[in-house]
């Protein structure tokens, strides 16, 4: 994810120096990424469920020929599993080169979000831990909560692994 | 020298691919000695002299140095006026390793120093006769290190001086580290390196990256068939050029997507027209359908590689190890044109090269020891590959000194990775597969060769990375054997489509065996349990049941009234049954990997897409048994295994008691008409024999101890009676005490124990028990009931007239049976199974009046062996005795429908005699003249 720290720090040459986020609701949370890191959003929540998989993954989809892991970012985060309405959206985002889907329950919109405004996060958001976040960003209703990726999705994949040791050893 | 970047790059891959087949070469002139291959040392000379020729025209002086003093000493060798000794060929070897790390390196190369080489290949050249043979030894070992060093990189951060000249062991070690430990480097580099540069370099570089031969580019290796090359008639180069082509491997990796895409399009397709085929679009179906397919398998074939790519490169390290380690060993390989996919073949070279060391340092022994355990003093190391099901076999075979398994399970205990009594419950084999649990390693002492921690659980995890199995068969004294099974591709699979629920999984078809349908009515009789484990009986084998559903989601699995399916699965040595809820197509899938997040899932082994565009996951039929533990059920079933093979073969229902407290006595449970609580007090004795007093009637009753030689019975006030029928009258048995009814294996002991009165002993959980015949026991207490056979329906005719045929599987119960019937007077024969009893009667040579079977039996069961004498024109007539250990109501109404005329129980001897005269008198053959008799 080198592709975060630079859009986060304001570049030289760009006076502007602002970066369009996707934003979008997990719970009670206002949460962003970085267009560069979300591929597409889509419907796609026809999930086939995987045994023995994390906690925090709601199975696999097929993306046009390829096999996509789907995380509900409520567990991730240590919420109560999100439940499926009809706003819920599956964010595609790349994940060290690999497409992951992440289950959000609603797409909000895309804002410009000046780096240098971001504020270092408090111990926790909403009752999350702030290390999974990058920055907060007050605005006009919410507080905007800038996610770091790469915190979130090697969580689970720690988890999968010392899983997999479990279960190896078994 | 470097302005053209273009040039250089055309002289590295070029030149590289010169020195590919050096080593092979080299070693073939070392083994050859003096009848030398002129051929060949000519064809390792042009190579030199290529390379040396364009090293020159670059100005690249080192280079060119030192492959001019190579070939000078090739030349020599090439006038016959050098021998090419071991020492010789030594330096040849090094100065072609530091020769391809310089062309590698090649901006390094300038700043190398190659004069200690340049020196000694001057020597090998000037010393004619191997003088330097008295210090050769102490400095090739030395030199030896150099070489060790040199097999792996040149560490890119170090200068190029340091490289060959640091000798110090230390440096040797880490290097060896490196070749040693299985790094991810080469799989990754490969395409990465492919994008950047033409694949045939970057491939090199990652292969050489892991040992020192670079595999030629798949196009050159086709020409050559088996890749390695052939001593006698070497392949000019050119030719191979000519008709080939060097195409980067991410080209053929995105071809092999693309293939794979077309096969599920093509799927798509078909299942799309299935239903509404237009007329004439059958044939436009079926034309891409089979250039879909063709097409596919020659995207493949272009990435399969011949074994020999990586099994030659064991001859210098298996050469060079021997040295190191003071032993003396031959190399012999087999199958090097067994073709693999490329993925497999890089994967497969860091658990062999594991493999074959630990075989070396640990295996093989040293000469002096060899000799003392009469052997030769040089060891045999054979690296076998071949295929087999669909599958690739690699055998890693020594004849060292093999492992114990005694101290695998101490060492085991004493690191805490299975506990005391675990280890004393273990089989052999089981013992042998734990030098691949983690943290284990059988050195007494960490060598730098092996045992650096990199263990055999990292050879086989990476195994079965790929889809693989290994496993460790040894002899102590003898040797070792480790047996490794590979995939031949990780891409497209065939594979059955199996439902859990509603939830499609896909199953590799390599690994299933067959299909079993259970239908409802022969659950019970098929589906058992071992120790609270689920067995399938299959032809005489219990396999253990998993249900899928309870292994994926822990789910119990649901009762359901319908057929049980179950797939029959292998992977490796194990064998199991699968139960699933529905079976489906079998489709070639593509496999797709599945996320990081998702690699911690035993049971999967990836996931593929359906034509209906579905996710299927594929299932790992070796993840399975391993997360239910399938090993302790299995392992259970070794230890029971003379119990479990009679268990399948017969078993029979008695009743356990005992007389004395401590002998222990069984009656088929078929014999007992009812068990009676009596008192002693009811015990009378009438006419010298005692009977048992009821309100109006007495009973005859047996007690063992007047009848048998046994211990006497304790004087208890409370007895029980257990009762049976004979001649028509009712006899009690009495016993002390009961125990159990229980099902026992029919493994009779027929000679120890043996009295008129006892049929044999079995032993039942450990203890012996005696198996009466209440026949002979009430024969010898009241011979005056036998005297005559007053209610024996006699047939018309004597007995003697009649043949009869006994078909039945257990030795036991055969010989038994025939005993009785050859008493009473019948003519017997008798056979092993449904098929020999078929086979004879179909034969024409036997006459037989009656038919006496057993229903379970291997080949040709009773059912369908009567099934086939009911269709028979000439046999239809005969009557047959189906004979059963107990019989169940299901079994009589599958053995009326078959055509059996009577069941009895085995044991009952009486009631069968009466069976017998019974039909023989109802059921005749038929004369030809007359009229059938119509079946009774």
């Amino acid at each position: 994810m080198m592709g975060v720290a630079p859009s986060l720090t304001p570049a030289p040459e760009n006076t502007a120096a602002t970066e369009p986020v996707v934003t979008f609701y997990v719970g009670p949370l206002l949460l962003g990424l970085p267009i560069a890191q979300v591929r597409e959003i889509n419907r796609h929540l026809d999930f086939t469920p995987v045994p023995h998989a994390p906690p925090q993954v709601r199975g696999v989809v097929n993306l046009r020929g390829e096999v996509v892991t789907v995380l509900d970012l409520h567990r991730v985060l240590g919420l109560p599993a999100a439940e499926q309405t009809l706003q819920t959206r599956n964010l595609i985002v790349f994940y060290q080169g690999e497409p992951v889907g992440l289950l959000v329950d609603q797409v909000a919109d895309i804002v410009e979000v000046d780096p240098e405004e971001l504020n270092p996060p408090p111990a926790n958001v909403q009752g999350v831990q702030a290390r999974f976040f990058r920055g907060v960003l007050p605005m006009e209703r919410d507080i905007l909560v800038l996610l770091d990726l790469d915190e979130a999705l090697s969580l689970t994949a720690e988890k999968g692994g010392n899983s997999r040791q479990e279960n190896t050893r078994s | 020298m470097f302005d053209d970047p273009e040039l250089v790059q055309s002289f590295v891959e070029e030149s590289l691919e010169h020195l590919a087949d050096i080593e092979q070469e080299l070693l073939l002139i070392e083994q050859q000695g003096e009848q030398l291959d002129l051929e060949l040392v000519n064809k390792v000379f042009r190579a030199i002299h290529s390379v040396k020729g364009a090293a020159g025209f670059l100005g690249l002086t080192q280079i060119n140095q030192l492959a001019h003093s190579a070939e000078h000493v090739l030349d020599l060798i090439r006038n016959g006026q050098l021998v090419p000794s071991s020492e010789v060929v030594d330096v040849l070897l090094r100065a072609a390793d530091q020769l391809r790390w310089m062309i590698q390196n090649v901006d390094q190369s300038q700043e190398c120093d190659i004069q200690e080489l340049v020196q000694q290949l001057q020597q090998a050249a000037s010393g004619a006769a191997g003088e330097e043979a008295a210090s050769g030894q102490r400095e090739t070992t030395e030199q030896r290190e150099t070489t060790e060093q040199q097999n792996t990189p040149g560490p890119q951060n170090e200068t190029a001086q340091e490289q060959p000249s640091s000798q110090s062991s230390d440096g040797s070690a880490s290097g060896q580290e490196k070749s040693a430990s299985p790094t991810p480097v080469q799989s990754n580099a490969a395409p990465a390196q492919g994008q950047t540069q033409p694949s045939a370099a970057g491939e090199t570089k990652a292969a050489s990256g892991q040992a020192a031969q670079p595999p030629s580019p798949p196009a050159a290796q086709k020409q050559n068939g088996a890749g390695g090359p052939a001593p006698q008639k070497p392949t000019p180069r050119t030719t191979a050029a000519e008709t080939s082509l060097r195409v980067p491997v991410h080209v053929l990796d995105r071809l092999m997507n693309l293939a794979g895409e077309l096969v599920l399009s093509r799927n798509q397709l078909l299942q799309q027209l299935d239903t509404s085929l237009v007329q004439g679009g059958g044939a436009i179906v079926a034309g891409l359908d089979r250039v879909t397919s063709e097409l596919q398998e020659a995207v493949m074939q272009t990435r399969l590689q011949p074994l020999g790519n990586v099994l030659n490169r064991f001859g210098r390290v298996v050469r060079d190890l021997a040295r190191k380690l003071g032993k003396q060993c031959r190399l012999e390989i087999t199958g090097k044109e067994v073709e693999v996919d490329k993925s497999i073949i890089e994967a497969i070279s860091d658990p062999l090269t594991h493999l074959v060391r630990n075989a070396l340092d640990h295996g093989i022994e040293t000469p002096e020891q060899r000799v003392a355990a009469g052997k030769e003093p040089e060891g045999r190391l054979e690296l076998r590959a071949y295929h087999q099901a669909g599958k690739v076999c690699l055998d890693v075979v020594d004849d060292g000194r093999g492992i114990d398994p005694q101290r695998l399970k101490e060492k085991a205990v004493a690191r805490g990775l299975i506990s005391r009594e675990r280890a004393e419950a273990m089989s052999t084999r089981e013992a042998l597969q734990l030098i691949f649990a983690p943290g284990f390693s059988t050195a007494e002492k960490v060598t730098d060769v092996s045992g650096r921690g990199v263990g055999m659980d990292v050879v086989r995890s990476n195994i079965e990375r790929l889809g693989g199995t290994v496993e460790v068969e040894s002899q102590l004294g003898q040797g070792t054997t480790v047996h490794i099974t590979l995939p031949l591709t990780l891409a497209i699979i065939p594979s059955l489509i199996v439902r859990c629920g509603c939830q499609p999984f896909a199953v590799p078809q390599v690994n299933i065996v067959e299909l079993v349908r259970v239908r409802a009515g022969e659950r019970q009789r098929r589906i058992g349990r071992i120790k609270e484990a689920p067995v399938l009986r299959l032809r005489g084998d219990l396999l253990p049941l998993v249900h899928l559903s309870e292994v994926l989601w822990g789910s119990q699995p649901q009762a359901t009234e319908g057929p049980i399916n179950i797939l029959v699965l292998e992977s490796g040595q194990q064998r199991y049954g699968l139960v699933v809820d529905a079976l489906e197509d079998s489709q070639e899938i593509v496999v797709k990997p599945l996320g990081q997040h998702l690699k911690g899932c035993p049971c999967l082994a990836g996931a593929t897409i359906l034509g209906n565009g579905q996710v299927a996951l594929i299932l790992d039929v070796a993840g399975i048994a391993a997360s239910v533990q399938l090993r302790n059920v299995q392992q259970q079933e070794a230890e029971d295994a003379a119990e479990e093979e009679a268990t399948a073969a017969d078993s029979q229902t008695v009743l356990l008691f005992t007389n004395h407290p401590e002998e222990y006595f069984a009656v088929p449970m078929g014999l007992v008409a009812r068990i009676e609580r009596v008192r002693r007090e009811q015990l009378q004795h009438l006419g010298g024999h005692q009977v048992l007093q009821y309100e109006h009637d007495t009973l005859p009753v047996l007690q063992l101890d007047r009848l048998l030689q046994v211990k006497p019975a304790p004087e208890t006030r409370r007895l029980f009676a257990i009762i049976f029928r004979l001649r028509r009258r009712e006899v009690g048995l009495l016993v002390p005490e009961l125990c159990d009814v229980q099902e026992i294996p029919l493994e009779v002991d027929t000679e120890s124990f043996v009295e008129p009165g006892v049929m044999g002993s079995v032993v039942v959980d450990g203890r012996t028990v005696r198996l009466l015949d209440l026949f002979e026991l009430a024969q010898k207490a009241h011979p005056e009931w036998f005297a005559r056979s007053p209610a024996e329906p006699a047939p018309e005719a004597a007995p003697t007239q009649y043949r009869l045929l006994v078909v039945e599987d257990s030795k036991f119960f055969r010989t038994k049976v025939a005993e009785f019937l050859t008493q009473a007077g019948y003519q017997v024969r008798q056979c092993e199974d449904g098929q020999e009893a078929w086979d004879l009667l179909c034969s024409g040579q036997a006459e037989v009046d009656l038919l006496i079977t057993d229903i379970e039996m291997p080949r040709m069961n009773g059912f369908e062996l009567c099934r086939a004498i009911r269709q028979h024109p000439q046999w239809s007539w005969l009557p047959v005795v189906a004979l059963t250990s107990l019989s169940s109501q299901e079994d009589v109404q599958r053995g009326r429908e078959a055509g059996v005329d009577d069941y009895q129980v085995k044991m009952d001897r009486e009631q069968l005699l009466e069976s017998v005269g019974r039909l023989l008198q109802q059921k005749r053959r038929p004369a030809p003249q007359e009229e059938p008799v119509p079946v009774g």
